[in-house]
């Protein structure tokens, strides 16, 4: 679990720097969503995060599936599914 | 055009593929006989808004209920709020969806299920076959009437312009719903050539993989803020035959890389919601638009409007358009209070305005950065005297009301604006509040 929530810490930073976001990191809800209501991103937000992952995780989010939808709910869910795909 | 003009459903042969499930094509005679079977489900009467994630199932639904009569609202936001919004509004009395949102009208599934032989229909050109929406500056969606016969005209003069054979695979990134989407993956395949690709295609990985599922040539049609995530992902492509960019100016820096990397022309459309598509370029050839074939623009010192085949009136374009030699045009600076951000355009005093009319706010200002028309990633800035009221606040309380592109970030507090002795807001330091490290 530790593992986990220091990984949380770590999206919640990739996601500020990358989108240039007022909140800090720790305010960021790792429960809220992502999208809409919560921290509020939008599609231009999706594909830096994308980007974000892609170039410090080494590997690529896509939207082939319902999964997408889970991914992005939450900052936890997020970082769940880097944690599941990582490849550096 | 002439008024009692008359254009079939589809313009392609029996035997041409006009779209691809995955792995499978499907010609257009199968795609005809589905289409009935779906029309022949429709309740009695339209609008229907039609939220179809999958692109073919979009279109499908889109011809099944233009084959009953029925004119389609098209809504690239699927949110249950806009949705619901313009059901209302517009009269809507079903949907065809492809995922699940609960809305207050009847909600069917399109189902491209095998059936009988179907004819081509035809359909009058002057039949209001789907109706766009630009959001405007108060947020209430304002709507565009499209007749058949200009979907039709500019289908087929982008399938000249863009030389596209029946054989040509198209990827979109860009919702089938949106005008630009619907214009280029939609009555593209339908009325001027090639095969759309249905699945969603919006991050690199989906774009390489949609184009290596497509057979040669391909033809990439998206925006400069995908390109640029692209580029950077450095997931690398099949050959491709052409780019086509829209929804916002192209960096020529852009266009140049992805040329390098892709080894194809990278291509821009101009147009709006209300007009369509109405000109293209390539952008490494300089600035200059070549009108779409049909097209009439006519340009004074007062602003611009553009003759589109098959629309009743002459449309007037937010830009400022200047002449050049044999049709052609260039794009002036965007008048200084319209502001175009992810495919929707807005006007910063409209947005000002929502944000002083918020419970708690003083005074505000939205202002738009220096490199708006250059960056991709560019963002709307906010000034804004609220005592009590905290930046995430004044962004809560814009989101339902506003674009989510057009949020402010950043949200400046101050303790007041600075404003000259009459009143009025300087932009040079306006910006200077906003952006302090440029």
């Amino acid at each position: 679990m530790t593992t986990t929530f220091s990984l949380e810490a770590e999206v919640a930073r990739l996601i500020v720097e990358a989108l240039h976001l007022e909140t800090a990191p720790e305010e960021i809800d790792p429960e809220a969503p992502l999208f809409g209501e919560g921290l509020g991103l939008d599609s231009i937000d999706a594909l830096e995060i994308a980007l974000a992952v892609s170039k410090r995780y080494g590997f690529q989010l896509r939207s082939d599936d319902e999964r997408n939808h889970r991914i992005f709910a939450s900052l936890r869910a997020l970082a769940a599914h880097i944690e599941k795909n990582r490849t550096g | 055009m002439r008024t009692d003009a008359t254009f079939p459903l589809t313009a392609r042969a029996p035997g041409e593929v006009i779209f691809r499930r995955g792995a499978m094509p499907v010609t257009a005679a199968r795609f005809l006989a589905e289409v009935a079977a779906l029309a022949a489900r429709l309740p009695a009467d339209g609008p229907v808004l039609n939220f179809c994630a999958d692109r073919y199932l979009a279109l499908v639904a889109f011809a099944a209920a233009l084959s009953r009569g029925h004119a389609t609202l098209l809504s690239a936001d699927r949110s249950p709020q806009r949705l619901a919004d313009i059901a209302r509004l517009h009269g809507a009395r079903y949907a065809l969806a492809d995922t699940d949102v609960a809305l207050p009208l009847p909600v069917l599934r399109p189902e491209a299920a095998p059936s009988e032989a179907a004819p081509n229909p035809v359909i009058r050109a002057d039949r209001v076959a789907a109706i766009a929406f630009t959001s405007g500056s108060t947020g209430e969606p304002r709507p565009h009437a499209k007749p058949w016969g200009a979907l039709v005209a500019g289908a087929r003069a982008a399938a000249a312009r863009f030389a596209v054979t029946p054989c040509t695979g198209i990827v979109g990134t860009v919702p089938a719903q949106h005008m630009y989407g619907f214009e280029t993956t939609l009555m593209l395949p339908l009325q001027g050539g090639g095969a759309g690709h249905a699945g969603p295609v919006f991050y690199p990985s989906d774009m390489a993989e949609a184009l290596a599922a497509m057979p040669a040539p391909r033809l990439l049609v998206t925006t400069p803020l995908q390109m640029r995530a692209l580029l950077g992902s450095g997931v690398a492509l099949p050959p491709l035959r052409a780019v086509i960019s829209a929804t916002a100016p192209l960096a020529a820096g852009l266009a140049a890389e992805a040329e390098a990397a892709w080894g194809a022309p990278v291509l821009e459309i101009y147009g709006a919601t209300e007009a369509g598509s109405v000109a293209s370029r390539r952008t490494l050839e300089g600035d200059a638009w070549l009108p779409y074939d049909g097209t009439a623009f006519t340009i004074t010192e007062d602003g611009a409007s553009v003759t589109v085949p098959g629309l009743p009136a002459p449309v007037p374009l937010a830009d400022t358009l200047e002449a050049l030699e044999a049709g052609r045009f260039r794009l002036g600076g965007r008048r200084a209070d319209m502001v175009k951000l992810a495919g929707k355009r807005a006007s910063l005093s409209g947005l000002t305005s929502i944000l002083t009319g918020i419970e708690g706010v003083a005074d505000g200002v939205f202002l738009a950065p220096p490199d708006l028309d250059r960056n991709p990633r560019a963002r709307l800035a906010a000034l804004v005297v609220a005592p009590g009221l905290t930046p995430q606040a004044v962004v809560a309380a814009l989101r339902g009301r506003v674009e989510p592109a057009f949020l402010p970030r950043p949200v400046v507090m101050l303790r007041s604006l600075p404003r000259d002795p009459v009143g009025k807001l300087r932009q040079g330091d306006l910006a200077a509040l906003a952006w302090p490290r440029h």
